[in-house]
This record gives structure tokens, C-alpha cells and sequence, in this order.
């Protein structure tokens, strides 16, 4: 089974966009929203001496993802391929896979209601084509490949080149998404962009936090009281209806 | 016989009388409700069927996988289980607006909800008393009640509530009205709401399916009717005001004929013969 | 005939009768194999991208007449599948609600935006009676013209055959003129375009204010980068932090306008150390003594005040160079229209890639290989006494050619009359109140014109003045001539067709100019019958298979890059004068300017103010695609970088409004400040192409602040006539925060 992962070179890319635009182009994506970002980071250094990367972001299709188990439906789920996908019909737009992204890749369609996000073009890639964002790019900066084939380069990237993870002490998922380039770039981005903890949305957080407990209970403590009054009923027998 | 005669507080019968109580029917229900109480019972057991088979996330899930897989395997997806998810649910939203609409005077009018599920003094201790009862606290006879008794009532009350709000929530998540956040607390809602109405759903369904001294009311969910004797005995203050209706009825078929017809109480005829409390003119 | 003849019978006839006459009956688009998204047909059609002029390939996916994605054209020689942010926004520029629509007759006051919808038949008809009635009354050359793009050239044959030799495009005088004169002055060709940089074999690259990365161009970028990948020394001088100098080497923050000192520096060191290609200069070139004389003083301590770089940076960049070469690419930059001593710029520019022994060579700058092209045979044009009134060739000696035109100069002769009216204008697909600098004179010119006439396919600025609109079809729904690429390693042709129809009532640029010659009683100097007659008779010493062509989008040749690889056909390798490289130039020197490049210090900024420099930015061209839905989403509006040091002085905060003040008074539309670090002190930086005043462009309107307004004072270089825009200076002034 194939492991798709993608590197963003961070040496070539110049910020540029193009990636941005083909993917939104690909997938109708609506104006407000991205499935794939270019952000400048913040400068470092006083002038003359400064230092400034770029950081393209996009759903690292993780290993251990938080949004999956964040889903109410299961319409985010996560593949054979160890893509995270959506499963349009089953999600009903409620948004608690959006807050519970550490890396903010997700956002709810406006024209569908629905979350979305970067599947790396599963169905470009089924056909044998790269992703849109990858074939487009001019400066060749975005590698998308198969990290279980041994002689790709995103294997050799990310095995033998040291090419690393954006993850923190507190936030290690296992994004699929890795950056190569000068240690201090990818630095930048830790400052800039750093994962954030995943959120629960306020409803999801009361229902876990309180009222499954308390639903559970009175659906419990109900059913027992009937159960209880049948046991009751039959040792005492059926008590005429009419005296 | 005048007015004086129907008992304002329920008496010990004697054996006769309970005799031919217990052989007159009345009618409680409308065919209407009928129909619309056993349309909700199927589709709430299909959407309890369906919507619990949907919500697998293990941070939300309520039921055992294995149920959740045999779901799906029934549906062959849980895309098309929230399709006929949907789909009853608007059927449901769609039966009662037209009875909402069509019905509201008879059956969803400010006085008529007050008279049949409104709580008064006796509903309270009703309550208080059945639940002493309960743990053998008490042999004090139970208040009279109206055509529901307060147990009843209070289920309504919640399934009252509950069921605009079910309704709405559900139409906003399938439709993503009002934007991401209120889709979001609308599912909680839906759930809560859920939940509490099958909390209820326990006590009415034994009630109602299993407690002996409740059959009659069971059986008047099909047949529209409870014998006079039942009505007497566990709806007291109802089966006074269809008396007096009666009475009034009688007191005007009185003047209009030449003979009086026979008296309600009298043994009649045919075992089966009905009275309705809503007067209608007689052959 | 069979009555059952298939679809797929009639196009394979079709199609040999294609290759063989080069006119095809159907659609190109069928003759690609059908290719799916998602569970719609799409059709591919080749063609070539027109949102900058790079000219990159693009396929059009075509389902149900409308384009639904565009993507790179992996055939194409040059961009092989590679497409920018604006290339991959094209579809939001064809289906942009704000298009022109309609030909429309101006119908109120000039300026009032009053218009009254019109056909074609009228618009057209029009256009002949007024441009006959100048004719009449002034002369044909009263009428000038102002072109742009690809298509200008069925305009530019019509206006020859008019009679009137009055016609600029900003290309020359506004960006790229100084660098092609200079260019040609030292090695006998222009730069052009795609700039034949040897990017990717290069070892090290030099860049003189290129932003790329900022500029971008597709292929470009590829190369650059690639150059990088392979071990490339960086070398970038610009007053700013721009994407190119953070992936620097050496990144030196010149002060701006000095850049002629820090280049004379360089030849000093490279001279003085004995450091440049001999072998190559003795081979190639004339001139060495007299600027192994000229470069004496100019020392890297000398330049190091003026240029506020350190002597030893200047040593260090040029042991650089010469460590690797001849493999180092100097880039000639592309608008390079800054301090108006341009020409002279450049000239060191080439000189310095002389020294290095790289032009010619790999990893500097490759040559062009020569592309036949058919000619058209058109009836001779007339000949105007009167001559061009731009000054072109006059007042400016080397601004020769009727390509090198004088923007500029034609808003002055019609302001002023002289040396004679200048009573129309037509504009095609220029936009020449944020092109041409010094707008208030653009638009008092305006105010004078009897016939304005513009054709374009969004309503900028200019539209409101006009008195005849009519609106082309997108690049997507029309025919352009091909390129002919001679600056790609491997020359090829290129094409432009139509993926879908043209929406509204828009029409393509050739079937507009053929109309209006035929009403002009013109109709010999357009005698190919369609796009497919014209594309034949241009391709046809090259032999190529039209559906080949077609539905590939391009064909390449063989190059021959290198000096190794040249071949008799390929001409001389250097064709100058005297056939060599001229170090030190006998053209100018003929024309009493300078033969060997001068440092002349540009005017400081007054107190209080810093220098306005400008540039691009990598999702939108010029002024063209602000108004575009998507790459509007991504850059709104522009801002204002300013050093930290210079925001404390003015009190100026990050992320709050302010209004830039000229020297002149004029002031600007409020737009953000960006405090930085990624500044020098004395400048501050704005991205061209927004504060557009068209209402009816919704998206852009308003948005950001124009440079081009704050350009009221120019330095124009005198060899050729360029407006030299990096010469006001602003002030900044905080706006109201509301």
C-alpha cells in the first residue's frame, strides 16, 4: 500500500502562489478559503543581516490525525493510502474537524457547507498525474512521491536527507507533509506558523464534558426504573384491573 | 336526572354499575391521533435506529461498533443511512406541519393544551403521591385526573418541546442553515433533545406496552376508545366532564322530543352500543 | 459520398488536408484525445498564456463551451507544464463579470463614464469616419497609436497602411528599451525576449535590481532556481530584502542609483587582478585599452561611498565571478527605465558579462538561433514626409526602429502640437494612464484629442475617456500571431487559439483590425482570408505539421546556444560594426555621448523625504490583473515598506494607513504601511498596479495606492529616450484612520 507524502523545498520556493491558485483552480475552491497556503515568515535579523522564508502549508495528511476522531459522522476519516479524506455525503458542516486541525488546513465550503481540505489530489494521483499544486509550481519546489517506494525522491528525501516534520514538543501527529532547506527556514516557520494544541468546538466539548454523562443516565436510570417495575409486576403477579 | 347526580369526586361503585361502566365505550382519541401517534412511534424508532448507527466517532459514539457495522451493512453505506436519515425526518417534519396546520384548532389550540396537558393542583399530587407509592411510602388514594394524568402530561410537555426542536435542528444540519456554528450546537441540541424524549420513551413504552392497569389506554391508541370503567377509575375528571356533557345533550334532546330517551344509566339495549362526549343527534 | 461518414472519418480527411494546405475546417480542439475530470469530457486545446508576455503554454480544459481549469502545457519547449498564479487565474479574467462587453459610443461628457451601447457595424463604421475625417483635416499622421501585446501587430499594420508612423508601446521607453539599445550597442543584438540568461548552468548569478521570484516568469524562475539547486553563487543588489536577495549569497543593499559605480568597481577588480577572461576578449572583442584606461580610478574604495557597500564585498562578489567563469550570469534586467543614465547601465551590465567571457558561453548568456518567417506580401505602406513626432531617431538617436516608440513623446507633441497635431488616438491593449509616467499630462492630452479610440478587454481608466470602446475577446476565445522564440536554447514556435468562443459581443483583435481596413478601403494590406490562412502563410518556410502544431500548441528547432555550437546560418557571432564585441562603444561615441560608462551621482532626496522605488509582485502583472477575483483574494491591495528607523522618524505604525506625499504635492490614495526591516532607510517600496480609478473594474477599484500617480517627475536618458521613474522622492503622512 502506497504512503503518500509530499516535501516542500523551502530553498525553492519563492512564494509565488502559483501552487495556490491551481489547486483553488482544481478544485473550485471559494474565494475566503485555501487548501493550500503560501505565508511569508516573519524576518529575523536587523538590517542588513536578515533571514526570511516562505511556508507552504497544506492538510499534512497526518499519521495520527486529530480531526478524524473530532468528526461526529465519521465523514473524515482516514484511508488505505494513509490519506485523510472527507466523505461529502456524510458531513453535515458542523466544524469540529476544522477547529481540532493544529496546522489550520481545513475550512467548511461555503458553497457546500461541508468541510474540505487538500487530499493530494487522490484522484489526479490514481490516474498517475502529480498533484496540481506539484505539476504547477515553476520552481519545482513542492515533491509529492510514495515513501514506501525506496528509489522516489520524497524517499530519499525524508530518509536519507534529513528532510523534517513541523511539529513541536506538544504537537507531534506525524504530518505527512515534511520541509527541507536550511534548519534556520524551517525555524522560521516554527515561530511563525508553529502547530497549534486542536480545539473542540463548544458543543462538542459540553457533550463530551457533561451531558453524554447525563443523557446516559437518564436513559439508564429510566430504563432500569421500568425494569425494575416489570420485575416487580410479574412476582407480584398481574394485579386485576378491575377490583 | 339533573346535573346533581354526576359525583364530583370519585366514589366506591357499586358492583352493577362498575358492570355496565365497564361494558361502554368512550372515545378518547380521534382516529387522527391514532394515526399520528403510531406514524411518530415508527419513525422515531427508524431514526433511533438510523441516527444512533451514524454517530461513530469514538469521542461521540453511544452504541457498540458491532452495531454501528451491522447498521452500515443494512444501508450498505452511512451515506445512505443519513440519506434515509434525512429522509424520514422530513417525511416527519412534513406529517405533522400538515397536522399542525389542519388540526390546530381541535387538537393544538392554546385551551385545548391547557385542558388536556396543563398542570393543576391535583397533577402535583398526582405526582407526589404515585411517586411515594412507588417505594411503599404511602396508601393514600391517587387525586383524581383529567384525560391524561400527570405522568402523561409531563411526558407531552417534554415531547412537545422536544419535538419542534428536533425537527429544527435536524432540517439546519441537513441543510447547513444559519452558518457552521449553529450547525454545530444544533447537533448537541438534537441529541439532548433525543436523549431526554428516550429517557421518557422508557416509561411510556412500559406504560403503555407492559403495565397491566394501563392496557386499556394501550389498546385506545388503536381502537380510539377506553371502556367507561377505566376512564372512572384513572380519569376521573374527564369521565365527569363527558357526563356532563352528555347530560347536557340529553337535557336538550329533552326538549326537542315527546319521549325521553333512555337514561345514560340504564342498562342499554346492546352491549355495544357507543356514547360519544361530543353530542350527536340520535336516530 | 456515404452517408454514414463518421465524425472520425471527416476529421481524419480534415486533418491530412490540414497538414497539407494548412487550413483546417473543424475545431483544433478535437484533434487531441478527449481527456476526463471526474466524470465530464473536457477538451485540451493548446495555446499560450497572455495574463503577462511571457507567453507561457497553457492547456484549456474545455466542457460544454465553457473552460473549466487551465494547466501548464507539459509540450510546450520553453515552460514544459510549469504555470504561474496568474497563468492558472486566466479563467477568472474570461469569465470576470467587469469585462467590456459591448462596442459602446461615448455619450456624455469626456471623462463622465456615459456610454451608449452600440453594433459592431456602428462602432465600426465610426471608427472610418473619424479617423477619415483626420486624415482629411490633419494628415494621417495626427493619428497616433498606442499598442501592446501580442496582438497589437494586425493594429500596427493597419495604422502603417493608415499612413501614420506615430506609435509607442511602454516596452521601450517605460521598461525594456535602455537594456536592448545598450545590448546592441555592445554585442550587436538586443536582449529581447524570453532574456536568453543561461540561468541554470550558470555558477554564479548576478542580479542588478531583478526581483525574481517577485517577477515572475515562469520558465525564468525554473531556471534561476534550478541554477540555484546546482550550486549557483547568488549575487543580488537591491536597496530591498526581495525574495531573490534572501536566497542570496551575497546579498548588497546598494544605495539606489549608484548601481553604474558599483559595476565600474567590479571591471576594476576584474581588470586590475587580471581576473577576466583573456583569451575571450582578445578573441571577441575591441575597446579593452580604452576601458583598462577608463576604469582606472574606479576602485572599490572610490565606489565604496557612493555606493555605501563595502570595498571589500566589491572584491569579494567580483573574486566570485571570476572564480567561476565564464559560466556567470549576469542578468540584464527587464524594466530597467530608472535613473535616466539607463542606457549607460546596461552598458556596463554588458561590458561586465564581456570581461567574464560568458556571453556567448555556458552559464552566462546564450545566444539566439535565427527562426524562419514567412512574410505576408502587403503593398508597400506610405511614406510620411512629416516623420514621427516623438523624437524617436531625432531627438533620441537610437530610438530608431518604429518598435522603439516614445510613449512620452507622442503625450507631449499632442499637448503641444508640435511639430505638428496630434488630433487621435487609438489605443489597443495599452494602458496608458498607469504606463506612460506623469499621467496629468497623459490625461490633459486626452483632454485636447477630437477621437479616442480604445480597444481592450477590461475597462481600465482610459475607458472612461474614450469616445469608441470596443472590446476584444480574451486570450482564451482568439487568434494571435505565433511567436517565433529565437532567445530559448531550442527556438520554437508557439501558438495562441481560441479554447472557446468569444463571450458577449467581443471579438478578436484580428477580426477588429481586418474590419476596420476594409472600411478604410485597406482591405489589400490584410489579404490572408482567417486565423488559419495567416498562421499557414507565417509558418510556411518552416515546414511544420499543422495538427502537430495545433495540438501540441508548439514546435521546437535546433539551437545553437553557444559560441561551439554556431553554425554559418547562424550569422555573425557578434553583429556589431566592426563585427566584435565593443567594450567601448563607436556608436555612441559618434553620437557624442559617452563610449564607455560615467558614474553621475542621482539627485539626493530632500529632507524629510526617501526615494520611491517600485516593483512586482508574484500574483498579479502590472496593472492588468487586480480586478482578477482570485488573484485579487490574494493580494488586494498594495502596501508601503518602510525601514523601521524611517517609520519611527515619521511616526508612522505597522499595519496602519498613510499617504505618501511627492516633492511636486502630489499626494497619494492611502494605502498600509509594511515597517520592515527589509529596507534601506532612504527608500521606501510599493508594488505597481494598484489605486485604480476605474469604477467599473468593482474589484480593484480604489484598492491600494498607484505608484504611477506619485511618478510626475522622469529622467529621461538621452541616448534613447527612456523615462527614467526612480527619480521622486515621497514623504509620508499619517491618514485618517477611518
Amino acid at each position: 500500500m502506497p504512503r503518500y507524502a509530499m516535501v516542500i523545498d523551502q530553498e525553492r520556493c519563492v512564494g509565488c502562489q502559483s501552487c495556490t491558485v491551481a489547486c483553488k483552480s482544481e478544485w473550485d475552491v471559494p474565494n475566503g478559503s485555501a487548501r493550500t497556503k503560501v505565508r511569508q515568515t516573519g524576518t529575523v535579523g536587523q538590517f542588513p543581516q536578515l533571514s526570511k522564508a516562505f511556508y507552504v502549508s497544506q492538510c499534512n495528511q497526518c499519521d495520527h490525525p486529530t480531526c478524524v476522531p473530532a468528526c461526529p459522522t465519521g465523514a473524515t476519516y482516514q484511508d488505505a493510502n494513509g490519506l485523510v479524506r472527507i466523505h461529502r455525503d456524510l458531513c453535515i458542516g458542523c466544524g469540529a474537524c476544522v477547529a481540532a486541525c493544529p496546522y489550520g488546513a481545513r475550512y467548511i465550503n461555503s458553497s457546500l457547507g461541508k468541510a474540505d481540505k487538500c487530499d493530494f489530489c487522490a484522484s489526479r494521483v490514481e490516474k498517475g498525474l502529480q498533484p496540481a499544486c506539484v505539476a504547477t509550481c515553476p520552481a519545482h519546489a513542492k515533491i509529492f512521491g510514495d515513501l514506501e517506494d525506496r528509489s522516489s525522491d520524497v524517499f530519499r528525501m525524508v530518509y536519507r536527507e534529513s528532510a523534517r516534520r513541523m511539529e513541536t514538543t506538544t504537537i507531534a501527529i506525524g504530518p505527512n507533509v515534511y520541509y527541507r532547506g536550511k534548519p534556520e527556514h524551517a525555524e522560521l516557520v516554527l515561530v511563525s506558523f508553529a502547530p497549534v494544541p486542536p480545539r473542540t468546538i463548544a458543543p462538542a466539548a459540553i457533550w463530551s464534558s457533561v451531558l453524554n454523562k447525563f443523557i446516559y443516565l437518564a436513559v439508564g436510570a429510566t430504563f432500569l426504573g421500568q425494569a425494575v417495575a416489570f420485575f416487580h409486576q410479574l412476582s407480584t403477579g398481574e394485579k386485576q384491573f378491575d377490583e | 336526572m339533573s346535573s346533581s347526580s354526576i359525583e364530583i369526586e370519585p366514589i366506591q361503585l357499586t358492583a352493577e354499575r362498575a358492570e355496565v361502566m365497564s361494558q361502554r365505550r368512550i372515545k378518547k382519541h380521534h382516529v387522527a391521533i391514532v394515526l399520528v401517534h403510531w406514524f411518530n412511534a415508527t419513525t422515531w424508532l427508524l431514526e433511533l435506529a438510523t441516527g444512533s448507527g451514524l454517530v461513530v466517532s469514538p469521542q461521540y459514539r453511544f452504541m457498540p461498533v458491532w452495531y454501528l457495522q451491522m447498521m452500515e451493512g443494512i444501508f450498505g453505506s452511512r451515506a445512505n443511512m443519513l440519506r434515509f436519515h434525512i429522509a424520514a425526518g422530513l417525511t416527519w417534519v412534513t406529517v405533522f406541519l400538515v397536522y399542525a396546520i389542519f388540526g390546530f384548532r381541535n387538537y393544538l389550540k392554546m385551551e385545548v393544551l391547557q385542558r388536556e396537558i396543563g398542570l393543576d393542583r391535583d397533577d402535583f399530587r398526582w405526582l407526589k403521591t404515585r411517586t411515594l407509592h412507588l417505594f411503599g411510602r404511602s396508601r393514600e388514594p391517587l387525586p383524581p385526573q383529567g384525560v391524561y394524568n400527570a405522568g402523561q402530561k409531563l411526558f407531552a410537555l417534554l415531547v412537545y418541546a422536544a419535538i419542534p426542536l428536533i425537527m429544527l435542528t435536524g432540517l439546519i444540519m441537513a441543510f447547513h442553515w444559519f452558518g457552521t456554528t449553529v450547525v454545530a450546537w444544533a447537533m448537541l441540541i438534537h441529541l439532548l433533545a433525543v436523549g431526554l424524549v428516550v429517557s421518557g420513551l422508557m416509561i411510556h413504552i412500559y406504560m403503555g406496552a407492559v403495565f397491566p392497569e394501563e392496557k386499556p389506554a394501550f389498546y385506545s391508541m388503536i381502537t380510539g376508545m377506553v371502556d367507561e370503567l377505566y376512564a372512572y377509575r384513572h380519569h376521573f375528571k374527564w369521565w365527569r366532564d363527558v357526563k356532563l356533557q352528555e347530560q347536557a345533550w340529553m337535557a336538550k334532546l329533552g326538549e326537542q322530543h315527546a319521549t325521553p330517551p333512555p337514561h345514560p344509566d340504564a342498562a342499554p339495549a346492546q352491549v355495544d352500543q357507543a356514547v360519544t362526549h361530543q353530542p350527536k343527534p340520535a336516530e | 459520398m456515404d452517408s454514414k461518414i463518421t465524425r472520425r472519418g471527416f476529421l481524419k480527411t480534415t486533418s491530412l488536408a490540414a497538414a497539407v494546405t494548412g487550413a483546417t475546417a473543424g475545431s483544433s480542439a478535437e484533434l487531441r484525445p478527449p481527456a476526463w475530470r471526474g466524470d465530464t469530457r473536457v477538451q485540451q486545446i493548446a495555446t499560450n498564456c497572455e495574463m503577462c508576455f511571457w507567453r507561457c503554454g497553457v492547456m484549456a480544459e474545455v466542457a460544454d463551451g465553457k473552460v473549466v481549469k487551465l494547466q501548464g502545457n507539459p509540450d510546450h519547449p520553453l515552460t514544459k507544464g510549469q504555470l504561474c498564479a496568474r497563468g492558472n487565474a486566466g479563467t477568472q479574467l474570461l469569465y470576470d463579470p467587469d469585462r467590456l462587453k459591448y462596442p459602446m459610443i461615448r455619450a456624455g461628457e469626456r471623462g463622465s463614464g456615459r456610454f451608449k451601447r452600440v453594433s459592431w457595424d456602428q462602432a465600426l463604421d465610426l471608427f472610418a469616419s473619424r479617423l477619415t475625417e483626420l486624415k482629411k483635416k490633419y494628415g494621417p499622421e495626427s493619428v497616433a497609436f498606442f499598442p501592446h501585446g501580442v496582438g497589437a501587430g494586425f493594429f500596427g499594420t493597419l495604422m502603417r497602411a493608415f499612413g501614420t508612423p506615430n506609435s509607442a508601446e511602454p516596452a521601450f521607453a517605460q521598461c525594456r528599451g535602455p537594456r536592448d539599445v545598450g545590448y546592441q550597442l555592445t554585442f550587436g543584438r538586443p536582449v529581447n525576449s524570453p532574456e536568453p540568461v543561461d540561468l541554470e548552468e550558470a555558477k554564479a548569478i548576478v542580479l542588478i535590481g531583478s526581483h525574481i521570484g517577485e517577477n515572475v516568469f515562469t520558465s525564468q524562475v525554473t531556471n534561476f532556481i534550478t541554477g540555484l539547486q546546482r550550486g549557483a553563487k547568488l549575487i543580488v543588489v537591491d536597496p530591498r530584502f526581495s525574495t531573490a536577495a534572501s536566497k542570496a549569497d551575497y546579498w548588497l543593499p546598494i544605495k539606489p542609483g549608484t548601481d553604474i559605480a558599483l559595476l565600474l568597481a567590479w571591471m576594476n577588480v576584474l581588470i586590475a587582478e587580471s581576473l577576466y577572461d583573456k583569451q575571450y576578449i582578445e578573441q571577441y572583442a575591441t575597446g579593452m585599452k580604452e576601458l583598462e584606461a577608463h576604469v582606472q580610478g574606479f576602485t572599490p574604495e572610490w565606489a565604496e561611498p557612493i555606493t555605501e557597500i563595502s570595498a571589500s564585498r566589491i572584491r569579494e562578489t567580483a573574486h566570485v565571478m571570476a572564480d567561476v567563469m565564464p559560466a556567470v550570469a549576469v542578468h540584464p534586467g527587464r524594466h530597467v527605465t530608472w535613473y535616466g543614465d539607463d542606457t549607460q547601465r546596461a552598458r556596463a551590465m554588458a561590458i561586465l558579462t564581456g570581461l567574464l567571457g560568458a556571453y556567448g558561453r555556458k552559464g552566462g548568456m546564450f545566444l539566439p538561433t535565427k527562426l524562419k518567417q514567412g512574410r505576408i506580401p502587403l503593398p508597400p505602406f506610405p511614406d510620411s514626409e512629416r516623420g514621427r513626432v516623438d523624437g524617436g531617431g531625432t531627438t533620441y538617436p537610437l530610438a530608431t526602429e518604429e518598435s522603439q516608440g516614445l510613449t512620452q513623446g507622442l503625450v507631449q507633441a499632442t499637448l503641444s502640437a508640435k511639430p505638428y497635431p496630434i488630433k487621435g488616438w487609438i489605443i489597443y491593449g495599452q494602458n496608458v494612464l498607469e504606463s506612460i509616467p506623469q499621467r496629468q499630462n497623459t490625461l490633459q492630452a486626452i483632454e485636447q484629442l477630437e477621437f479616442l479610440a480604445v480597444v481592450d478587454v477590461l475597462p481600465v481608466e482610459q475607458t472612461q475617456y474614450a469616445d469608441l470602446v470596443l472590446p476584444e475577446a480574451t486570450y482564451l476565445e482568439r487568434y494571435d500571431p505565433p511567436a517565433f522564440v529565437t532567445t530559448a536554447k531550442r527556438p520554437y514556435v508557439a501558438i495562441r487559439q481560441p479554447a472557446i468562443e468569444p463571450m458577449y459581443e467581443s471579438k478578436p483583435g484580428w477580426w477588429i483590425a481586418k474590419q476596420m481596413a476594409s472600411r478604410l478601403g485597406l482591405a489589400g494590406y490584410f489579404p490572408w482570408r482567417d486565423p488559419d490562412d495567416h498562421l499557414a502563410r507565417l509558418l510556411a518556410p518552416l515546414s511544420v505539421n499543422m495538427t502537430e502544431l495545433k495540438s501540441l500548441g508548439a514546435v521546437s528547432f535546433e539551437g545553437h546556444p553557444y559560441i561551439e555550437d554556431r553554425t554559418e546560418q547562424d550569422g555573425p557571432l557578434f553583429p556589431t560594426q566592426s563585427g566584435k564585441i565593443e567594450l567601448s562603444s563607436s556608436v555612441l561615441q559618434d553620437l557624442h555621448f559617452d563610449p564607455l560608462p560615467r558614474f553621475t551621482a542621482p539627485d539626493s532626496p530632500p529632507p524629510g523625504f526617501m526615494r520611491l522605488i517600485y516593483g512586482r509582485a508574484p500574483m498579479h502583472s502590472f496593472a492588468r490583473t487586480e480586478n482578477n477575483s482570485w488573484l485579487n483574494e490574494l493580494m488586494a491591495e498594495n502596501q508601503v515598506w518602510i525601514h523601521t528607523s524611517s517609520a519611527a522618524k515619521y511616526d508612522v505604525r505597522n499595519g496602519y494607513k498613510v499617504v505618501l506625499e511627492n516633492q511636486d504635492g502630489v499626494r497619494s490614495a492611502p494605502l498600509i504601511a509594511r515597517v520592515t526591516e527589509e529596507i534601506r532607510s532612504d527608500c521606501v517600496y510599493m508594488v505597481h498596479g494598484f489605486g485604480s480609478r476605474s469604477k467599473a473594474l468593482s474589484k480593484a477599484y480604489k484598492k491600494g495606492a498607484s505608484d504611477a500617480e506619485l511618478i510626475t517627475r522622469v529622467a529621461v536618458d538621452p541616448i534613447m529616450g527612456a523615462t527614467g521613474m526612480r527619480v521622486n522622492f515621497v514623504r509620508v503622512l499619517a491618514a485618517d484612520r477611518s
